[in-house]
């Protein structure tokens, strides 16, 4: 497994440790009041879930398992791989601070831009990737 | 394809269609039931997608264990019986927290959201050792073949 996948992968895991504590935390605070602050968990659980996990872990595995290049670099240029994960989390960290803190900027159209970043570089590292190996 | 990813698949299949019934529902103003909102969304996001990541992510990524059985993948077994059974009782005490003062719907909620977090926490520690490169891949299989 590359180094990419296997940052993104693990990252993921967290993601998803950090996502099913925050949605334990509410379900409680359903059945036993806890604190009515709980619910600024509400739209970081959403990022987290769907943009840490999910996503995360599948554009890791796809980086992984999709065919490789049969000349050159296996997987393209990994300096673009490294870009797509900073970028990606970066995103993250910029939404969920902006659901966290007030900020004068706009942190969370800035962590969308990171998120939009990401996704393209997957995309231009994958594109020449999806082939078949079959001549017939 | 192992035997507790298949049961994942399956479980996340049935999810997939519960969760869309309660879609349908959610979209017939003389249906009104409650904690429906809540209950498709996690049908959806932990019962299929979830599953099915888990499912094929035990089966597919390296340093899976080929011995079928409880005890040899007990933390993949762990997983789909802890993560299923909060899932289950969120299902029954969410709604019923907003019909029912009974002190028991409330203790339920709570077991559904520690045996979830249990499920993550168990899932984490099968794969955790498992993300490797194919350098570490080849150390472990000949300690393996070794002991």
């Amino acid at each position: 497994m590359p180094r990419p996948s296997r940052w993104m992968i693990r990252l993921s895991f967290v993601y998803l440790l950090t996502g099913i504590i925050m949605g334990a935390l509410m379900l409680i605070h359903k059945a036993y009041f806890i604190h009515s602050v709980i619910w600024i968990l509400l739209p970081i659980h959403i990022e987290v879930t769907i943009f840490g996990w999910i996503i995360q872990l599948t554009l890791g595995t796809a980086y992984y398992m999709l065919p490789r290049f049969l000349e050159g670099p296996p997987r393209g240029n990994s300096s673009l791989a490294y870009v797509m994960i900073v970028s990606l989390n970066l995103g993250i960290i910029f939404v969920i601070a902006d659901s966290l803190l007030s900020f004068a900027l706009p942190f969370d159209l800035a962590g969308r831009i990171f998120e939009l970043t990401a996704v393209g570089l997957f995309v231009v590292l994958h594109w020449n990737r999806i082939v078949t190996y079959r001549t017939n | 394809m192992p035997f507790v990813s298949r049961t994942f698949v399956k479980a996340g299949m049935i999810y997939f269609v519960l969760s869309l019934i309660a879609g349908v529902l959610l979209e017939i103003d003389a249906v009104s039931l409650p904690a429906l909102m809540p209950l498709f969304w996690h049908m959806l996001m932990v019962g299929w997608i979830t599953q099915i990541i888990m499912g094929v992510s035990i089966w597919m990524f390296p340093g899976r264990n080929r011995e079928e059985g409880f005890a040899n993948q007990k933390w993949s077994w762990l997983t789909l019986i802890l993560l299923n059974l909060g899932l289950v009782l969120r299902l029954v005490a969410e709604p019923a927290v907003g019909y029912s003062e009974a002190h028991i719907w409330s203790v339920l909620l709570v077991a559904s959201a520690v045996l979830q977090v249990a499920g993550g926490l168990t899932y984490f520690i099968e794969m955790w050792p498992r993300i490797m490169s194919k350098k570490q891949q080849r150390k472990k299989r000949k300690r393996r073949r070794e002991s």
